[in-house]
């Protein structure tokens, strides 16, 4: 990053009127990030912030409710940020955001399918057009291109939608809003079967570890949620698929008109089942019939808590 | 007992209790005649209605869901259908997604006073139904496919 | 928890179609299920203890009753319950009459289908709780909306049982529709002269106060406390000056305002009291047609006016009635009859409407009870009478029987004779509906003593020929065609639901059909509750009645008011939705969805969270499908009891 160091004196500045900062540092090898939580100035000087740090630091927020917290946020980081205040589980007066305009995170799994799985990592160079690597002892040269998320290929929000200070320039997005969605429309054109036993295959696979539901900002439920509860009793303990998948509905649903996209379910998924497209499924309708998206507006109402008694766009059956 | 082998298939109905449960109570009372497919769980008020509690019935091995409440801007709580409507049309368009045909989920308004109505979509649903069949049960994961799945994924 | 089935026989009701026997022996091996039988009328008092009994032997601790609908004998078998010792939410209906015997012939797919409801019920039943009522204060007030004959009535009741009474009437007098007619069926009594004496005493009851040119604009709260809120038109008159005197109507200088009373028929001033006899008798200036008002010249009645009450700026007022029970009595209007092409589509002015005629028959009307033919004034010779107007017709969506046109057409073929001896009276109808008392034989007498001519049959045109109108149909009966030269005619229009009440029923929160009749609690049982707790029915608000119906109905509506205000305390549905504190996370997504308010946030140990107002919850359960870690349930109708009906439907 560019502007790091006016980042760090950004932070360092508001640091006496903060309980903590949020933010990204090394992590326990170089082509790896992990969220760091800054105190002190020997903490700040520790920030990292480049294409490595995927990790959606809003997550944490919730938790944090009461404190002053600073928080550094990529664009999609900060959409959120915003739900999160929609819903008033944090409060503006007690949040500082850091915002700068992201030019999109690696995706580790295209990065480990590139490289192989061969050993330790040695060093990592980050530029803004290229990954450079070298693994047990060799070298590797990966276009940025190649090793991009997905979600940053198509990002629409670049910059942090709501920041107290921004840092360095705007970038300027350049997908629209039918980009995003390309991947569902492959999906949507399997045929009822396949795509039945698709997820059939897919929710078999998955292990009910809830890494998706603890990365998801929007998870607030936390301790409560409804996949491990007797009261109510939604899901059985069972390791069947039909338990699995259902929990995945019910995250996406619990998520309709809520979802920032941010992508963190599946990047945390440890068995890459791609549950995203779930929640963009939702996130299409909600646009194509609401005409809303999450997380741009913390007044906005999400669509499914509010209504409008005529609904010319809500086209029901005749019998 | 199993249902009826062949003859029936596994259809459940929401419905609310002041409009929808109130026209079947009076289709019954006018005896309209209705396929016997249906079984109806009654709730106080479509807004009561967690869309997941449809997927969960479908994926529980229901072949068809029903919801009907009060016909808008007649919810007995004034408000309940207006959000069910917007809950409900999303998950009608999202469960595609999961390979569950849309036609095995409609929702619909149905007042007290309308048996008729009533019958006429019990019937007409239960012949969609019947036209699809049997909905695929979740039984497990179908190995050879998905095998079939990894080969094309490499 | 040890459950006790009972599978009703309702007479051949159910057990023609469902093998009850088969049923209750499935059920013996459902879960929880450790005592199953068939009973020949579970609701009968041997059914009733037939099921205390077993509660003692088997010491049942819930009851599932396999029967008729909930929504009929769920109190009734809750109170069997409480007899015995046991909660009233123990206990769980199969609905296997309404939802299955009636409505297929197929035994085996019945019975079937009977397991499968109350295996559901069994289920849900395991998940039931205890629930119990707590008592709430009401407001011993009745709010009666409608100031025709049912609702005065209603007044009047509850006002005779010591209840303060609020009446709001839209128009500025009360009386009706019954106000403008000029005799009543079947005894052909003058209608104000009965009618009047009643809106003396509600004008001079101490307990009734009257709202005329009001409507309701908004309605908060529930049974026992509701809050109404009222809208006061602007009369432009101050009422508590008025004397009624009159002088200002005559010397009003704009005498083409609309006249609504008269249905029409000839114009009034701006400046009106509608009918000699009106309560209260105040005068009401229409903004539309003073010349003060829309063009600042005139004056006149603010200067003639003795006692000084004209206030030209006046403007709508809104005062909050706190009452405990509301009763709609909002009456009916007339279907528009334009839209039939046939009888000219209102083109032709000697087609009127029989309450137009009416009011040309009542001496206080605008021919001072003349018979005139609105085109020349002339008196007819031949009038014909054309029965099923807007009734009984699919085409124009009013398929139903409006029920009175068939008498008081009798009546105005009878009063044509009396007020016109040469005339012949013609009545083209479909059948004749007269099942009241003296009824048929008063249709008899106009045909038989007045000599009223009656065709069976629809008539196909109007058309004018000179100054008259042929009038052509068909004589089913001959099997032949008739022509007919009217010099007036006379539609029977049917009723159709007030113009504005499904606004006031959304406003009350109850239930209308398709018409804009509004839907009483049971067609049978309780015609004059609704099913909203507190807001009771009287008059043709619910369907199309006769005056002495009406007047039953708002005596009826009255007895249910008294009936509940002669408890201390109401009792509350224990169904309301419930807070698990440690569940809640305070995001206050049920509180914004909440459509009543009942939900509030508190703090506890400095985290925020949702509390419900047990008293205002009504139990929708918009809150629990909108929590989404299922913190807040609504009890009697929780996640895992719907769940458990789910899951006992769909087993693999």
């Amino acid at each position: 990053m560019k502007n790091l160091e006016d980042l760090k004196k950004q932070i360092k500045d508001g640091l006496s009127e903060l309980d903590v900062v949020i933010g990204w540092t090394d992590s326990f090898d170089p082509l790896h990030a992990t969220p760091h939580f800054m105190r002190s100035e020997a903490d700040v000087d520790k920030l990292k912030v480049d294409a490595l740090c995927v990790h959606n630091l809003a997550t944490y927020l919730p938790s944090l409710k009461g404190k002053k917290v600073g928080i550094v946020v990529k664009g999609c980081d900060s959409r959120s940020v915003v739900e999160l205040l929609q819903e008033n589980l944090i409060s503006r007066e007690d949040v500082t955001i850091f915002g700068f305009g992201c030019s999109g995170v690696v995706d580790q799994v295209k990065i480990r399918r590139a490289v192989g799985e061969a050993g330790m990592v040695e060093s990592c160079e980050v530029s803004g057009t290229e990954v450079k690597l070298t693994v047990a002892g060799k070298e590797h040269k990966l276009p940025m291109a190649d090793v991009i998320a997905d979600k940053c290929q198509t990002c629409r929000y670049p910059n942090a939608v709501l920041s107290d200070q921004f840092v360095g320039e705007e970038i300027k997005p350049t997908a629209s809003f039918e980009d995003g969605y390309k991947d569902l429309e492959e999906f949507e054109a399997k045929s009822t079967e396949e795509k039945f036993t698709f997820w059939l295959g897919e929710m078999d696979r998955c292990i009910r570890c809830y890494a998706c539901r603890n990365a998801c900002p929007m998870c607030v439920c936390r301790d409560h949620c409804v996949a491990q509860s007797r009261d109510p009793h939604w899901l059985s303990q069972e390791a069947h698929v039909r338990d699995k998948w259902m929990f995945q509905v019910i995250h996406a649903y619990h998520l309709t008109g809520r979802c920032t996209e941010c992508g963190e379910c599946q990047r945390a998924c440890p068995v890459d089942i791609p549950i995203l497209l779930f929640k963009k499924k939702f996130n299409k309708e909600i646009k194509e019939v609401f005409n809303y998206e999450a997380g741009l507006d913390p007044e906005a109402t999400p669509p499914l808590q509010t209504f409008k008694i005529d609904e010319p766009t809500i086209k029901e059956k005749e019998w | 007992m199993p249902v009826l082998e062949g003859k029936e298939l596994r259809i459940v109905g929401f419905l609310c209790n002041w409009c929808s449960y109130g026209g079947a109570d009076t289709a019954g009372v006018g005896r309209f005649t209705q396929p016997t497919d249906l079984r109806i769980i009654k709730v106080p008020c479509s807004g009561r209605i967690d869309p997941l509690f449809i997927v969960k019935t479908l994926m529980s091995g229901a072949d068809g869901v029903l919801v009907s409440g009060c016909h808008p801007n007649d919810c007995h709580y004034a408000e309940g259908n207006f959000y069910a409507r917007r809950r409900l049309e999303m998950l009608k368009r999202f469960i595609p997604m999961l390979g569950i045909d849309p036609e095995r989920f409609d929702y619909t308004w149905v007042s007290a006073s309308e048996g008729q109505r009533w019958q006429e979509v019990v019937t007409k649903f239960t012949e969609q139904i019947h036209k699809l069949g049997p909905a695929r049960k979740i039984e497990g994961p179908d190995a050879e496919a998905t095998l079939k799945l990894m080969e094309e994924s490499l | 928890m040890k459950i006790g089935v009972f599978v009703c026989h309702c007479g051949t009701n159910i057990e023609g179609t469902v093998d009850t026997a088969a049923v209750a022996e499935a059920a013996r091996e459902f879960p929880g299920v450790v005592f199953a039988t068939d009973t020949m009328y579970a609701c009968s008092e041997p059914g009733q203890d037939e099921i205390i009994e077993a509660i003692k032997e088997h010491k049942l601790d819930g009851v599932v009753v396999a029967s008729c609908t909930p929504r009929m004998h769920e109190p009734t078998f809750r109170k069997t319950l409480e007899r015995a010792g046991l909660n009233r939410y123990l206990f769980e209906m199969a609905n296997i009459r309404e939802h299955v015997s009636w409505i297929g012939r197929d035994r085996e797919a019945n019975t079937n289908k009977s397991v499968d409801l109350v295996r559901m019920a069994a289920a849900k039943l395991l998940n039931n709780k205890p629930l119990h009522a707590k008592y709430f204060d009401m407001n011993k007030r009745v709010m009666i909306v409608g100031g025709g004959v049912a609702g005065i009535q209603a007044a009047l009741d509850c006002a005779d049982g010591g209840l303060e009474v609020i009446l709001v009437e839209k128009t500025s007098s009360i009386g009706g529709k019954m106000a403008k007619l000029d005799k009543t069926f079947p005894t052909v009594d003058c209608s104000s002269c009965i009618l009047g004496p009643r809106m003396v005493d509600v004008a001079q009851h101490p307990n009734i106060t009257l709202y005329a040119c009001a409507e309701i604009e908004e309605v908060n709260g529930y049974v026992g406390n509701f809050s109404v809120k009222v809208k006061r038109k602007a009369t432009y008159v101050d009422w508590d000056k008025c004397t009624g005197c009159g002088i200002c109507m005559e010397k009003c200088p704009s005498k083409k305002a609309d006249n609504p009373f008269d249905e029409e028929l000839g114009k009034t001033t701006a400046i009106n009291i509608p009918f000699p006899q009106a309560i209260p008798k105040k005068a009401v200036i229409d903004p539309n047609f003073c010349i003060k008002i829309k063009r600042d010249k005139c004056g006149v009645c603010a200067k003639v006016c003795p006692s000084d009450a004209i206030v030209y700026d006046q403007v709508d007022e809104f005062v909050v009635e706190e009452v405990g029970a509301v009763v709609a009595a909002t009456g009916f209007d007339l279907v528009d009859w334009t839209v039939y092409g046939e009888y000219g589509g209102g083109q032709y002015p000697d087609v009127i409407t029989s309450l137009q005629y009416e009011r040309m028959l009542s001496a206080s009307g605008p021919t001072e009870g003349h018979i005139k033919r609105p085109s020349d004034g002339k008196e007819p010779k031949n009038v014909v009478f054309i029965q099923c107007v807007g009734s009984r017709d699919k085409s124009i969506g009013r398929p139903y029987c409006s029920g009175f046109c068939c008498m008081y057409t009798a009546k105005q073929a009878i009063l044509t004779k009396d007020h016109c001896p040469d005339s012949q009276s013609y009545v083209f109808y479909m059948d004749i509906r007269s099942p009241g008392k003296m009824f048929d034989e008063f249709t008899r007498r106009a045909q038989e003593e007045y000599n009223a001519r009656y065709i069976r049959g629809r008539v196909s045109m109007i058309y004018p020929k000179g100054d008259k109108l042929v009038v052509r149909g068909a004589d089913t009966l001959m099997g032949d065609q008739v022509e007919v030269d009217a010099d007036l005619v006379v539609l029977a229009v049917g009723a159709e639901s007030a113009h504005g009440a499904s606004d006031l029923a959304k406003k009350l929160r109850i239930s209308y059909d398709a018409y804009g009749f509004f839907m009483e609690g049971h067609p049978k049982l309780k015609p004059v509750e609704t099913n909203t707790a507190g807001v009771f029915l009287a008059g043709s608000c619910q369907g199309p009645k006769d005056i002495p119906s009406s007047v039953a109905q708002g005596s009826a509506a009255a007895a249910k008011v008294l009936a509940m205000f002669a408890k201390d305390q109401l009792e509350s549905d224990p169904a309301v939705s419930v807070v698990d504190i440690k569940r809640c996370i305070g995001c206050g997504k049920c509180i914004s969805t909440c459509p009543f308010g009942a939900i509030k946030e508190v703090d506890f140990r400095g985290q925020p969270k949702a509390e419900v107002i047990e008293t205002i919850c009504q139990g929708c359960g918009i809150c629990t499908a909108t929590c989404p870690q299922g913190a807040i349930q609504l009890q009697h109708f929780t996640d895992n009891q719907i769940l458990a009906e789910v899951n006992a439907v769909c087993r693999f």
